[in-house]
């Protein structure tokens, strides 16, 4: 971009600058209405205590976050949030790029394959929640009677979040898979044919050309997975209320219990702040990433 | 945003003017109702209400089966609708047991002690009447009822010369000496996911060990020596051996389905449970009976939780008249007796001896006799609070990851807090 520091502005560049504020304006003011609006209110209604049904409203400060310093609650469902973000995401997008490589290199019933991915993705996350209650069926579900064991998948506390993860694994990895099997399929052969005449191997070609090819778009979807494993909430909402022992309890699920159940407003939307936050650093951490890697380019 | 609230309540306005002309019309009042299980009574109901009532119309809408849900639209559609004299868009509600203090609390609710005959409640059982009743007034009717009961293999028990266990190791000793014989059958199954069930598990641990989770003075689990039996109970069970693992995630449905199938000795579950195990295709059919829970220490009753639902009226109705007088209605007698034809218990003691009724639940007068002694869960406002609270400590006891003492301690903590905000 040229610099226009001091450089005076034409009449003909100030009307344009009119314009293209006159332009912007509309999409400002509706993004500034629709989301910095109400996430403004929800940080001040975190500094209150609001309980409509009590008829109580009034300010406590920071009252609320004091209390998540010791709350032992919140410091399991930030643990909770955060282990099944890292792994699930991380066990996602190995899957998924490997689904996507196989179907790349599959010859017949490729598109079979594709309608299947897409099928799991597009259900309903309260739909895939109920298919795997009845999998994860202690006495006749059909993984105890795969495995043969009589495993306590939703009611064992070291089993239960590990058992989430797998189902949210398997409703999410074809969104992964899809996203890299298109850019697999925009790569030049040429490339590929470069790399085979310069001697390199298989794993050397995974390592050395299309993984790097892929990363832009895998960098991609990590962040869209990634904010969205942070914000879960149907699977464990539908398949373990967040128990056994709070261990699959996530921050969504307290603010939910907080804010819809019990109706503490001002309490609810403090752990709604939280979340907030934690999203917050995290996509601005990516985008850095994101836009290093522009430069670089 | 200015503009738009004007807009808005210009809006509000001419809906309001256009619905004010319409007043010469029969009031039609609307019904909001949890979906009913099998062959809805509904509109029956209603078609008998009305042909009373030529004057009054009603309407009937059915809400989702989740009670989660349910209380949400409430709640969203009643406190939005406050301070703005317009109503939620319904009158007459179905409403949990648990959420009557707090809609009353909230200002949602027509104050009904006026419109009601001296001892009018008397006919209901005395927790179905309690559960109407907050700060000394009567906020709504009871319609039906459930509590917490012990079914039994009658069958088993017999072919082990067995009487039906009446305390803790009654039942440990049934389970133990059934087992010999049958190693695959389950023991004893309860609710112990982490959901409103594990608190009814939980309130009826505490009862048994004769103290509450609520101090008649607001303190949370007032007894501590108390509560830890409590928490403990639950833990011992499937330490223990008596009950399987698996009921740390098991809610009503696993377990019904569990005894219903044959696969478990003894069961806590609602009344509703026995209509399904009588039904021609159960497996256990003729072979189930019903007991009061096991007491855990002598000389302290063992009551059931109940549950089931009342009618509320909104305050903000513009028929309060119609809306008593339906809601009368489908608390009468008549009404209730048509619901207890289908799957649903009704709350007035006397259709448990209705002989009509008797042809084809014979079991009602037992649940009679347990529904006497059961015991509403804590009436407060803040009901919701307390149990969601105290759901992930009482889970961390029974899967055995907090001690008694330490969930005890935790749950506390919690709900203090909460509770705190309240003053």
């Amino acid at each position: 971009m040229p610099s226009s520091g001091r450089h005076r502005l034409t009449r003909r560049e100030r009307a344009e600058r009119r314009a293209a504020i006159a332009f912007v304006t509309p999409a400002v003011v509706t993004l500034a209405a629709l989301t910095a609006a109400p996430a403004l209110w929800v940080f001040w209604l975190s500094l209150r205590e609001r309980l409509p049904v009590f008829g109580i409203d009034r300010f406590v400060g920071g009252a609320h976050y004091a209390f998540f310093a010791t709350d032992p609650r919140f410091w399991s469902a930030l643990r909770v949030t955060g282990t099944f973000t890292l792994v699930s995401v991380a066990i996602e997008l190995v899957l998924g790029v490997a689904v996507a490589l196989a179907l790349r290199g599959q010859r017949i019933g490729r598109r079979t394959a594709l309608a299947l991915l897409l099928l799991a993705w597009a259900l309903p996350g309260v739909v895939t929640a109920r298919v795997f209650e009845w999998l994860y069926q202690p006495v006749a579900g059909l993984v105890n009677v795969v495995l043969g064991a009589q495993l306590n998948w939703l009611g064992d506390p070291s089993l239960a979040l590990p058992a989430l993860i797998a189902a949210d694994v398997w409703r999410t990895m074809p969104f992964v898979a899809l996203f890299c099997y298109a850019r697999l399929l925009t790569i030049p052969p040429a490339v590929y044919e470069a790399a085979s005449v310069d001697g390199a191997g298989a794993v050397a070609t995974l390592r050395f050309v299309t993984l790097p090819m892929l990363a832009p778009v895998l960098l991609v979807t990590m962040l869209f997975r990634t904010l969205d494993a942070l914000r879960a909430f149907d699977i464990m909402y539908v398949l373990t209320g967040g128990g056994p022992a709070g261990m699959t309890e996530t921050l969504t699920v307290y603010a939910y219990r907080s804010l819809f159940q019990t109706l503490r407003l001002g309490f609810g939307s403090a752990l709604g702040v939280v979340v907030f936050a934690l999203v917050m650093l995290v996509a601005a951490a990516y985008l850095g990433v994101l836009r290093r890697q522009d430069r670089a380019a | 945003m200015r503009p738009i609230a004007a807009a808005l309540a210009a809006l509000l306005l001419l809906a309001g003017c256009s619905e004010r002309a319409s007043t010469d019309a029969p009031p039609t009042i609307v019904f909001k109702h949890a979906r009913m299980f099998g062959d809805d009574p509904v509109p029956r109901l209603v078609a008998a209400f009305q042909a009373k009532h030529p004057g009054v119309r009603v309407a009937t809408e059915a809400l989702g089966s989740g009670a989660d849900e349910q209380h949400q639209f409430f709640v969203i559609n009643l406190e939005g609708a406050g301070g703005r004299g317009r109503g939620p868009g319904f009158d007459v509600m179905m409403l949990d047991v648990i959420w009557v203090p707090e809609f009353a609390r909230a200002g949602w609710l027509l104050d009904l002690t006026a419109a009601l005959a001296p001892g009018e409640l008397d006919a209901h059982f005395p927790a179905a009447a309690d559960a109407a009743r907050w700060n000394g007034r009567v906020w709504a009717l009871p319609w039906n009822f459930n509590a917490g009961v012990l079914y039994y293999r009658a069958d088993l028990l017999a072919s082990h010369d067995l009487p039906v266990p009446r305390t803790d190791e009654a039942l440990a000793r049934a389970v133990a000496t059934v087992r010999d014989t049958h190693p695959k059958l389950d023991g004893y199954v309860w609710q112990g996911k982490q959901y409103e069930g594990l608190t009814c598990n939980l309130l009826e641990a505490l009862w048994a060990h004769d103290t509450s989770l609520l101090g008649p003075d607001g303190a949370v689990l007032p007894d501590g020596a108390r509560a830890e039996a409590g928490f403990a109970r639950l833990r011992g069970w499937i330490e223990r051996g008596i009950s399987p693992a698996w009921v740390s995630a098991a809610d009503e449905e696993l377990t019904r389905r569990a005894f219903g199938d044959g696969r478990a000795l003894f069961l806590r579950n609602w009344f509703y449970a026995m209509d399904l195990f009588e039904a021609e295709d159960s497996a256990v059919r003729g072979r189930v009976g019903i007991a009061p829970l096991p007491r855990a220490r002598d000389g302290v009753a063992a009551p059931g939780a109940t549950g089931g639902s009342l009618l509320g009226i909104s305050r903000a109705t513009r028929h309060p008249a119609a809306a008593i007088a339906f809601a009368r209605y489908l608390a009468s007698e008549e009404a209730q007796r048509v619901l207890a034809g289908g799957s649903v218990l009704p709350t007035r003691r006397a259709l448990y001896h209705d002989p009509a009724l008797l042809a084809k639940r014979p079991h009602l007068p037992r649940f009679h006799d347990i529904a006497l002694a059961a015991r509403p869960r804590p009436v407060t406002p803040a009901y919701l609070m307390l149990s969601t609270g105290v759901q992930p400590e009482a889970s961390a006891a029974l899967v055995g990851v907090k001690t008694p003492a330490r969930a005890v301690a935790d749950a506390r903590r919690q709900l203090g807090y909460a509770l705190r905000g309240l003053r």
